[in-house]
């Protein structure tokens, strides 16, 4: 408990930091608003979503203010823009055109859309961006409390062999959590660790490079990433668009006389499907690799079912246009935006594809490295990392002050973005990718890495294999190996290093315990969930 | 600490003097691709780029850098044997790359004698590290614990740094559990957070030091650390060798004479003038530059590849 | 059910892969065994995480199919997949070609010097981005719409030509591709 106050205590004292940066916040908050205005534009073109515009500009931003730690925050400022900005924007064409913009956005057209139709646009996006704001605010607060304490807990109490016992329990939720089958979803997770091994060890013979030259030095992280995560999704796309199965389906929505805008009572019958939804998102959010998709999916399933028994005869069940189906569904995918930060920040363990581009941030720019080290606030020097931490809340926090304001009125003027044909951007999203890493890897074989993961994530995507454990295991693979080889050297080369105390032996058997418990039920056909 | 630098500086300026003739015979055809062996954004590749943008400046010549990273600088000795000799490629790694990596890799490519050394930049301030009131904040009490039996964890980053760890444990009679960890700044993080005991950093825990945060139980270098000069070196405590070390900047084998010289000069020159950014750079990170250059160097690297072979030889 | 379980064959075929790895790949491709005795203690070695990444494989490969068995294949993999994919390839691989060489093709032609030593001056550090860049949108567009038209690929080079822009002006030392491998 202590350490909460103290976790406290140090946000104020840093305020004090901030302002010797002079000028180092407010870049950062040009690079915020810059970024959540990319953010909600990018989240209201369908088929880009949040990860694209974070990839494409990672290489420009680092390009901007160079790979140096006062980078750090400006860099952050943009990607957390982006982040938030894509939660709010994703509702635009969801509501507007039936489209979702955003994977998360599937369950806002259920309502939002009909909404829109029956002349209340303007009511319907009101409602999305006040509920968004409200659920990420809250989960931010979760955020900003939880991930110190946590961190401190781990550092406290688990030594190296726990530490290994840890990651390995992650990557068995993650694998058995994500995707439609636990097989298919171990397949990831094995070729993320396998693909993570190559030329990567500690001898000086670059193991399983088969000898070509290009592969001397592995395959780095974002050419992996991105090839897996962007260029498979485009390949997927452009497929799809080639065999005529994608056509936006462009309902205009007719503006009636009904009377548009928030209305009287609106924001007091859908508070508490809000404050619901929050929490929700936020306890999904935490376990890292459980999507926004599920979180709104569920916030949406639960909202239903109270509603139903609680409503006035005279409105408007779920499905038909209710204010509170819209306010379930946005509240709880943007409620997992910030939880989802928790474990990233205190375990360095990335749990969707925004916090992996937060670590791949954190490893081209160098002095940051999520994880528990972070919150170390015993030192008696001033910790760069946890001020760079503590510099992420406040973002996070000036974030959600800006969604509040300008992004309402931003969101409503982005409808044009769903115009944009997708079959001319996406090649041109591709060419943008692959000089963005050319840039900082200048090899044409990184191109072709990134290539090979593209094909890769292809045949993943057409496998039905997911993605994102596939990219969070080749990220975490490295910290494995290296906690696993120290630990056993640190233990004097004992084999059983894993089993010597009772918190990692615990670890260990739940990690067992949810691939068989999670294996019987996705085999008894329980709902796949596909998170983003 | 301003001594130690002074007198760098004044050696730097005594052996670049003789260059002044030739130097100004040679420009380079093209640009120069410069091979960065170190992670980007690290405190290195900030060195190597702006130590660059200081000989473009100087020069007027167009210097063109990009990362080759990986198997300690292996990789990059690999890219630079077969590049173009005629001055239009260098590279910059640390001295170990061409002495202890190479021969330990033993791919004849790789060895020394196929590159040309240009010069040095700055040395490791390299010491062996732990928490300052700590349970092993003096060799003494490292000896006491060690003989009370406690298993000592002692981080290491390299592989030479591994093998010099273990020979210092012959030597000393403690039997270290190494522990391999990906750089100096996880070593410090590791022993803040009680997964390592010891370990050493090459010149990242200055700042630390001065806090009072860590000590140097140990230097492993020749000179006394600028932080802790009352440090005994490791040699003084039993072991045979030190662990030192350069960034350096090199050259495939047989450039131009006159390439190397006119190389070699404008790199010692900007790093060892604090007014540029990468002079200032080197002041604050290592006290001040230290720079070899020609028969010095070559006569630096020989010495070690030898004490490489001895020690390999030494921890059979 | 159909003829073939697409996701049991999938399971098998990465069963009979894994084995084969952990058996013959990773020995021959590492350079130190699963545990290695190194300055007198033991240490884990190079092959350990290559042998329980294979092994892991080959787990959820039997995983696979015994799920398969339960619960249908979820594939949605055909052959119009592997065209398109096919075709994208080989895109690629002209796109590439073309970056890489047009460059040094034009330098060749037109001026005296070599593409080394031209590859930091205007125009000569552009054209292979442009040309190569260029053909991989317009063609890709062209692929996807089933039909060439000259504005794609117009539309192609002008958003290289911007980005080399955006990325070489500013920020004088990145290197655009390819010159970083001439």
């Amino acid at each position: 408990m202590d350490y909460v106050l103290l976790g406290i205590q140090s946000v104020f004292s840093n305020t004090a930091m901030f302002s010797v940066f002079g000028v180092g916040i407010p870049s950062c908050l040009v690079t915020l608003f810059l970024g959540l205005l990319t953010g909600i534009a990018v989240g209201a073109t369908p088929g880009l979503a949040g990860p694209t515009a974070m990839a494409v500009s990672l290489p420009i931003l680092i390009s901007v203010f160079g790979v140096r730690p006062d980078a750090l925050l400006p860099v952050f400022g943009f990607l957390i823009g982006v982040m938030k900005g894509a939660t709010v924007g994703g509702a635009v064409p969801a509501i507007l055109f039936n489209v979702p913009g955003t994977p998360d956005a599937i369950m806002t057209t259920l309502d939002g859309h009909p909404m829109a139709k029956r002349g209340m646009p303007r009511r319907a996006l009101r409602i999305a961006h006040f509920s968004s704001v409200t659920g990420d605010t809250a989960s931010d607060i979760v955020l900003f409390v939880c991930a110190p304490f946590l961190a401190i807990m781990v550092e406290r109490f688990l030594d190296l062999p726990e530490k290994t016992a840890l990651i390995i329990l992650s990557l068995t939720f993650i694998s058995s959590v994500m995707g439609s089958s636990v097989g298919k979803g171990l397949i990831a997770v094995a070729l993320g660790v396998l693909a993570a091994t190559v030329a990567t060890g500690q001898t000086f013979h670059p193991r399983l490079t088969l000898g070509i030259d290009g592969l001397q030095n592995g395959f780095p992280m974002v050419s992996a990433v991105l090839g897996a995560l962007i260029l498979g999704e485009i390949f997927v796309t452009l497929n799809d668009i080639w065999r005529g199965e994608r056509q936006a389906s462009t309902v205009q929505s007719s503006h009636g006389d009904v009377a548009d805008g928030l209305q009287k009572g609106d924001l007091r019958r859908i508070m508490p499907h809000i404050a619901r939804s929050s929490v929700i998102g936020t306890l999904i959010g935490a376990l890292p690799g459980v999507g926004s998709t599920l979180a709104a999916t569920l916030g949406y399933t639960v909202g239903r079912g109270i509603h139903k028994r609680r409503k006035r005869p005279e409105d408007p069940d779920f499905g038909e246009g209710a204010p509170e189906g819209i306010a379930a569904t946005e509240a709880a995918n943007s409620a997992v935006s910030g939880a989802n930060l928790i474990p990233v920040l205190s375990l360095g363990i990335p749990g969707n594809a925004a916090a992996v581009f937060l670590i791949l941030a954190a490893d081209s720019i160098g002095g940051f490295n999520p994880g528990p080290a972070v919150f170390n606030f015993t030192r008696p020097q001033i910790n760069p990392e946890l001020v760079v931490a503590f510099g992420i809340f406040t973002l996070m926090a000036l974030g959600n002050l800006l969604n509040w304001t300008i992004g309402g009125a931003f969101m409503r003027a982005m409808s044009v973005m769903s115009r944009i044909p997708i079959r001319l951007l996406l090649p041109i999203v591709l060419m943008v990718t692959l000089t963005a890493i050319y840039i900082q890897d200048t090899r044409m074989a990184a191109l072709w890495i990134t290539f090979g993961f593209g094909i890769l994530g292809f045949f993943f995507r057409r496998l039905d294999i997911p993605v994102l454990p596939f990219v969070i295991a080749f990220i975490l693979a490295g910290t494995l190996e290296n906690t696993a080889r120290q630990a056993f050297s640190a233990t004097g080369g004992d084999p059983f290093f894993l089993f010597r105390s009772a918190t990692s032996v615990i670890f260990l058997l739940m990690a067992v315990a949810i691939i068989v418990f999670l294996g019987r039920r996705k085999g008894h056909g329980a709902a796949a969930t596909h998170p983003n | 600490m301003n001594r130690i630098a002074r007198t760098c500086a004044m050696l730097a300026s005594l052996v670049a003097a003789p260059f002044a003739a030739t130097a100004q015979d040679w420009t380079p055809p093209g640009p120069i691709t410069l091979m960065i062996g170190f992670a980007a954004g690290g405190g290195a590749d900030t060195q190597a780029r702006l130590v660059a943008s200081g000989v473009e400046d100087k020069t007027g010549w167009t210097i063109l850098p990009q990362q080759v990273t990986g198997n300690s600088g292996l990789n990059l000795a690999k890219e630079l044997s077969t590049a173009p000799a005629d001055g239009t490629v260098i590279g910059m790694v640390v001295s170990e790359t061409l002495a202890y990596n190479a021969v330990i890799a033993g791919d004849p490519a790789l060895q020394a004698e196929n590159f040309t050394p240009l010069a040095t930049t700055a040395a490791f301030q390299m010491g062996l590290i732990a928490v300052a009131d700590g349970r092993f904040s003096t060799w003494d009490k490292v000896k006491a614990e060690a003989e009370a039996g406690t298993p000592i964890r002692f981080g290491v980053a390299t592989e030479r740094q591994a093998d010099m760890a273990y020979h210092f444990g012959l030597e000393t009679g403690i039997p270290f559990n190494i522990v391999s960890v990906a750089g100096g700044a996880e070593i410090m993080n590791g022993v803040r957070a009680g997964d390592l005991d010891i370990g050493w950093v090459a010149g990242a825990q200055a700042k630390a030091v001065t806090a009072g945060e860590l000590v140097n139980i140990a230097t492993a270098i020749p000179t006394p650390l600028a932080e802790s000069p009352d440090a005994p070196s490791i040699v003084d405590l039993g072991s045979e060798f030190y662990l030192d070390g350069y960034f350096m900047f090199i050259a495939p084998k047989d450039i131009p004479e006159e390439a190397r010289v006119a190389l070699a000069q404008a790199i010692a020159d900007v790093a060892s003038d604090p007014n540029t950014q990468a002079g200032a750079l080197i002041q604050r990170s290592f006290g001040g530059a230290a720079v070899l250059t020609g028969a010095e160097l070559d006569a630096y690297i020989a010495k070690g590849v030898q004490d490489s072979s001895q020690l390999l030889e030494a921890i059979k | 059910m159909n003829r073939v379980n697409g996701d049991a064959v999938l399971g098998a075929a990465i069963v009979v892969a894994s084995v084969l790895a952990v058996l013959v790949w990773v020995p021959r491709d590492t350079g130190s065994a699963i545990v290695e005795v190194v300055r007198g203690s033991m240490r884990i070695g190079d092959a350990l995480a290559p042998t329980i990444g294979f092994s892991l494989l080959g787990i959820a490969g039997l995983i696979l199919m015994i799920e398969a068995r339960a619960t249908g294949s979820t594939l949605r993999l055909d052959r119009f997949d592997l065209v398109f994919i096919a075709g994208v390839g080989g895109i690629f691989l002209c796109a590439m070609l073309l970056m890489r060489w047009s460059g040094p093709l034009a330098a060749a032609l037109f001026s005296d010097e070599s593409y080394r030593n031209l590859r930091g001056t205007l125009p000569w550090k552009y054209v292979g981005f442009i040309i190569g860049g260029g053909f991989m949108i317009g063609t890709l567009i062209s692929l996807v719409d089933r039909r060439l038209t000259a504005r794609v690929y117009l539309l192609g080079f002008v958003v290289a030509l911007c980005l080399a822009l955006v990325y070489d002006l500013p920020f004088g030392s990145l290197l655009l591709p390819p010159n970083g491998d001439v």
